[in-house]
């Protein structure tokens, strides 16, 4: 976790801490990433400052060592061995999850998707997570609004067997339209540090001259094409990021990035095992909670995302705070039936 | 040498009793270990791990290999999906139709290697991201999971349970396997063909034609584990053996180098493939088991397996210096 993030994790904790007093310490929550991603570093701290606030037993952070569908779900059999009876996965597959998570809900285990969401139905009791579509949508019209009418941008994104990659595609092309704007190159199955190297640094360098903006709407490309912006020198080029990896943050304070889509993981995380914790204690979701509806689901929350630009960057962590905080203050009134 | 005390001295010997060392170390350290979900689970895994390692076996038997095997078990899988969902298929038809395009990209495999005369370490690597890329743009990454109930159902199925019905058929391809290799003229002349191919040419047998077989075989078996894994999730999944199919590429090698098969060829063993791949895959689960810190796993799988090696090598030596090997 570095310096950012736990500023974040401190903040939030202190600012979050009420109602714990109904919690059970027979609660043990797995947090469950579909693998190793920079992403997910803020659920370990999340699940701690939640199994301490709120008296769980426990609330731990399980990393399966490799993107690998099987190796989440033989870690998450594992966990039910373990005696794991709470949990906040983020698929590895929206659909090739569903299977174990309903076994996972027939041991008796709330499941909560997190991050990300499995497609409807499975016994998950909702979703919670960014709106990646929106959140690419509004990266878009971020960036569209610096520059002008024609501009050529390209859009550097995830791996295309995750379903969330055609929905910012979409998303990117859909606001470029909007905006007058061309997308002339999307670069995708770049979420991790050797192709987002290779990729985008090869197109840069045979194409800078061609490009007035770029999107990224992945954590690594993100990082990527900031340390590429900084190496080439040239403010021309406009870029929005996403998420708060401190070289994005650097570069933007820098101005060689001109802003980021900030995501809420560790709100995610929080949130997530609280909300395990009064499942298993007896309250139900209401059914008319006012779910949002998405490609996967019928029963998306929206953890929050939000634009730092240059002016607002030194004050993200407030900007995040300030979503999780008023997200959590309705939560249990707005969802839950207690 | 008779035959009871031959199989003692056997590398499948060897590695039962490796997977009897690690069963009882994990029960003593995590008794959870033994529980029926625990068990049941191991099965589960087991069937599809063993299934991808025959699919490797029946091609390094050839000498050669086969890197496209994730990318041939997810595109029979996907097509197995998308006959039963944009047709309503009926899971028979469908399974066979998945099995039918695994025996067809498989035999592509063949086809090419035995024309162009490259090693299939070249051909593979390529019809890897080829096989892969070509289904990724038809699916659109979209899964299928409109499949039959009744083929979902066994993925999810418990007899007595602990047992997993996946792992009787990996049982039952295993021992139709064993048959093939062991009492039929086809299965030795695939043998014969692998561990030489001009004394086998010479001897009248169709080299490259029996090379295809093996690869179309290979084939079968990866769409067999593809589907196999359809039944387990209930939907087809164009992620299930990950980018490009690489997921698949540790078991694929690692069930049938343990268990005794000649990366030269010529020589494989489906029992030995089978315990081999039944060890790897207790390993993570006992590691999981124990909460080893995620990513030292690999690095204790690598030890243990290391261990695991030394382990019967020192028996062997303690046979040869008795004079029992």
């Amino acid at each position: 976790m570095n310096t950012a993030q736990r500023v974040l994790a401190a903040g939030l904790s202190l600012a979050l801490l009420p109602s714990a007093t109904l919690a059970d310490e027979s609660t043990r929550v797995a947090l469950v990433p579909g693998g190793p991603h920079p992403y997910f570093a803020a659920w370990e701290q999340a699940g701690a400052d939640a199994a301490k606030d709120f008296g769980l037993g426990s609330a731990d952070y399980r990393v399966p060592q490799k993107w690998e569908l099987g190796l989440q779900n033989q870690m998450l059999e594992s966990l039910v061995t373990q005696g794991y009876n709470a949990f906040l996965v983020f698929p590895g597959d929206p659909v090739g999850t569903v299977a174990i998570a309903n076994e996972l809900a027939e041991t008796g285990a709330p499941v909560m998707a997190l991050a990300g969401c499995l497609k409807d139905p499975s016994e998950a009791v909702f979703c919670m997570g960014t709106d990646t579509g929106n959140s690419a949508y509004l990266g878009t019209k971020e960036l569209l609004k610096q520059l002008g009418d024609g501009a050529k941008i390209v859009h550097f994104t995830g791996f295309l067997v995750d379903p969330n990659t055609q929905l910012r595609i979409d998303a990117v092309a859909k606001a470029a339209a909007e905006g007058g704007a061309e997308v002339i190159q999307v670069i995708a199955d770049i979420d991790a540090p050797e192709p987002a190297e290779e990729k985008i640094n090869a197109y840069l360098a045979a194409h800078v001259d061609e490009v007035d903006g770029i999107v990224t709407t992945a954590w690594v490309p993100a990082v990527v094409a900031s340390n590429a912006l900084r190496k080439i020198g040239d403010k021309r080029i406009v870029m929005v990021g996403i998420d708060h990896d401190e070289v994005v943050i650097q570069a933007i304070k820098d101005g060689f990035v001109h802003g980021t889509m900030l995501q809420n993981p560790y709100g995610q995380g929080y949130i997530g095992s609280f909300v395990a914790d009064r499942l298993r204690s007896g309250c139900t979701v209401k059914a008319d909670a006012p779910f949002k509806s998405n490609a996967l689901t019928d029963k998306f929350i929206d953890s929050g995302t939000v634009f730092a630009g240059a002016n607002d960057v030194d004050n993200y962590v407030g900007s995040m705070q300030s979503i999780t905080k008023v997200l959590f203050d309705e939560f249990e009134s707005t969802y839950l039936d207690c | 040498m008779g035959g009871p005390l031959r199989f003692l001295l056997s590398n499948e010997f060897g590695l039962i009793v490796l997977v009897l060392l690690f069963g009882i170390l994990f029960s003593t350290l995590s008794p959870a270990f033994l529980s029926k979900f625990s068990l049941y689970a191991l099965g589960r895994t087991s069937a599809v791990n063993i299934m991808i390692g025959f699919s490797m076996m029946v091609v390094i038997i050839t000498g050669g290999l086969n890197l496209s095997v994730g990318a041939i078990g997810v595109g029979a899988a996907m097509f197995g999906g998308w006959l039963m969902q944009a047709f309503g298929m009926p899971w028979v038809p469908g399974v066979i139709g998945g099995l039918a395009m695994g025996a067809a990209l498989g035999a592509l495999n063949g086809v090419i290697i035995v024309r162009s005369g490259l090693h299939s370490f070249i051909i593979t690597l390529a019809t890897m991201s080829i096989f892969f890329g070509v289904m990724i743009y038809l699916t659109r990454a979209e899964s299928y999971r409109e499949i039959s109930p009744a083929f979902t159902s066994y993925g999810r199925m418990k007899i007595l349970g602990v047992i997993s019905p996946l792992l009787l058929v990996t049982f039952a391809v295993a021992i139709m396997l064993s048959v093939l290799f062991r009492f039929t003229a086809l299965g030795r002349e695939m043998l014969v063909a692998g561990a030489n191919a001009r004394a086998a040419e010479i001897s009248g047998i169709r080299v490259n034609r029996m090379i295809t077989y093996c690869h179309m075989l290979s084939g079968i078996l990866a769409g067999v584990a593809g589907l196999m894994l359809v039944s387990r999730t209930g939907a087809a999944i164009p992620s299930m053996a990950g980018q490009l199919g690489q997921d698949w590429l540790l078991p694929a090698f690692l069930g049938p180098v343990l268990g005794g098969t000649l990366l030269t060829g010529g020589r494989l063993s489906v029992l030995g493939t089978l315990l081999g791949s039944f060890l790897v895959t207790m390993l993570t689960t006992g590691l999981l088991l124990m909460q080893v810190g995620a990513f030292w796993i690999q690095t204790y799988l690598g030890l243990l397996l290391l261990a695991a090696v030394l382990i019967d090598l020192a028996r062997r030596s303690y046979l040869e210096r008795r004079k029992l090997l």
